[in-house]
């Protein structure tokens, strides 16, 4: 049926408006509007970053909490919503007090405070399991103004593995998470694994994922911690056991020589440039701290904490002025060089995987 | 509508009594969260006695609350004349008012202090 079928056309002598509306017309507009936003919201419940689409068993019993009380309320609503229909539509008449009190009495004191009793002894009950002591690997996660420092610390080190605004994970085992923040309070969110913790400055909070299936996530800062708090997200990937210890093998040896002419003049504009002087690249003479660990910079999916693409193109544009893509971002830009000279430091740092 | 005389004492017109229950409700709260907060960080995990000393807190703001709440339905006085609409300028409405609502809260109070000890049942430890 086309739109204009439903447009109602009077002529001389045209029956009465009703009968010239096409059957089907009257909830047009809004079958439409369900149509539209249906699959928006049915696709908004997958992906990378959902609380419904889980990877871990934490994840996978807050999710099973929200769909039954979901049922719960579904059920409510349509009782409460039946039994209103049936006293003023379908058979109003007056109820004797003695009725309409006791029905007061066990649908509104007994049955929320028996209901409410089950939920809490419910949800009591399974939250000392989402803290649940991490068995193996512990990460230590930074929260930083605007990205994540992460240090993984494997059984029996004595020094971290450092990596930033990625966390890599194994399968089938409970890792520890420690949360700490640098300056303001952050919270760390990983939607796809697990419930939120926040990271408040001075203390250390603690939470565990177990990872249940390999795949690669998105986390997010929850707690508005100023100018970039939006693009304030992180990547996750968790893998099975084995692949895990070559991925944590890799990640804490050095880092890759540059490749060809252009990388090679790179990696020394990097060095001359101070970038060192904030930046780690393990086993360079770049050692500082201030910024994230760049030494494995390209093996992660997203650059400077979940806002751009780890591209050469996205690298450049970091590079010639943070701020423009992350509003007050604490790196300084260098748009004052050659293009050249930055084309082929993103050379360098594409190269470091 | 009166079908026996009370007298109307000052107690009867008591807000304070009225608000009495959830005001324990409130102190029993504060002093649950108080001593949990102070036992994790200074006594550790072993939460054994914690619970013991939370629950003692329950048992008492329970029986002061029980307390409160059978005076007020006394107060209230529905069993007389089963009288639960006290819109009247008089004495007695005021004294069954207060002492209706008074009972109400109680019995709210009286919950509500079991759902803020669940916790430490249910959970019974410090992380
Ligand atoms: C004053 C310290 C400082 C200096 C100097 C500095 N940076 Fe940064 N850099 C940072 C900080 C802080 C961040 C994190 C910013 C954010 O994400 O909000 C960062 C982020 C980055 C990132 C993204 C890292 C990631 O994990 O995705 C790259 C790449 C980078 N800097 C490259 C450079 C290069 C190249 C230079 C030298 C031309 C340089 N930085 C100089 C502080 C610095
Ligand atoms: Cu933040």
């Amino acid at each position: 049926m086309r739109p204009s079928d439903c447009r109602v056309r009077v002529s001389p002598g045209a029956p009465t408006l009703k009968s010239l509306t096409p059957a089907g017309c009257a909830g047009r507009p809004r079958r439409a509007v369900f149509a539209l936003v249906a699959p928006a919201l049915l696709a908004a419940c997958g992906g990378p970053q959902s609380a419904l689409d889980t990877a871990g068993s934490d994840a996978a019993t807050l999710s099973h909490l929200f769909y039954v009380m979901l049922a719960g309320a579904v059920v409510l609503w349509l009782a409460m919503n039946g039994l209103m229909l049936w006293v003023w539509r379908i058979d109003p008449r007056p109820m004797p007090p003695r009725y309409a009190r006791r029905l007061i009495f066990a649908g509104g004191i007994v049955f929320p405070t028996v209901v409410l009793a089950a939920l809490l002894s419910w949800g009591l009950s399974i939250m000392p399991d989402q803290r649940a002591p991490g068995d193996g690997l512990r990460v230590e996660v930074t929260g930083e103004q605007w990205w994540f420092r992460v240090h993984y610390w494997p059984e029996g080190a004595t020094e971290p593995v450092r990596s930033a605004n990625e966390i890599v994970l194994p399968v089938g085992s409970r890792s520890e998470i420690t949360l700490e923040a640098d300056q303001v309070i952050h919270s760390f969110w990983l939607p796809s694994l697990a419930g939120k913790t926040d990271m408040i400055p001075g203390r250390t909070n603690r939470m565990s994922m177990e990872p249940t299936e390999p795949g690669e996530f998105r986390g997010q800062c929850a707690e508005f911690c100023g100018d970039s708090h939006a693009w304030m997200a992180f990547t996750a990937k968790t893998m099975m056991p084995e692949e895990f210890d070559a991925w944590l093998a890799a990640e804490t040896g050095p880092a890759a020589q540059p490749e060809g002419a252009l990388a090679e003049a790179g990696r020394e504009a990097f060095m001359a440039q101070g970038c060192g002087g904030c930046h780690a690249i393990r086993g360079t003479p770049a050692r500082g701290r201030v910024g994230p660990d760049l030494t494995h910079l390209a093996s992660r999916l997203s650059l400077a904490a979940g806002a751009l693409p780890m591209t050469r193109a996205a690298l450049v544009r970091w590079i010639e002025d943070p701020a423009a893509v992350k509003p007050g971002a604490k790196m300084p830009a260098y748009d004052h060089l050659a293009p050249d000279t930055i084309e082929a430091m993103a050379a360098y740092l594409e190269g470091l995987e | 509508m009166p079908t026996r005389p009370v007298e109307d004492l000052p107690r009867h017109r008591n807000l304070f009594l009225m608000v009495a229950a959830p005001t324990i409700w409130a102190v029993h709260f504060v002093a649950a969260y108080a001593t949990t907060a102070i036992w994790c960080e200074k006594v550790g995990a072993d939460t054994a006695g914690l619970t013991w000393l939370v629950t003692g807190y329950t048992v008492a703001a329970e029986a002061l609350i029980a307390w409160f709440g059978v005076s007020m339905w006394r107060q209230w006085d529905y069993m007389d004349d089963q009288d639960y609409i006290h819109d009247g300028a008089t004495d007695e409405d005021r004294r069954e008012f207060l002492g209706h609502a008074g009972f109400m809260l109680a019995c709210l109070s009286f919950v509500a202090v079991i759902f803020t000890t669940m916790p430490v049942w249910l959970i019974g430890s410090c992380a």
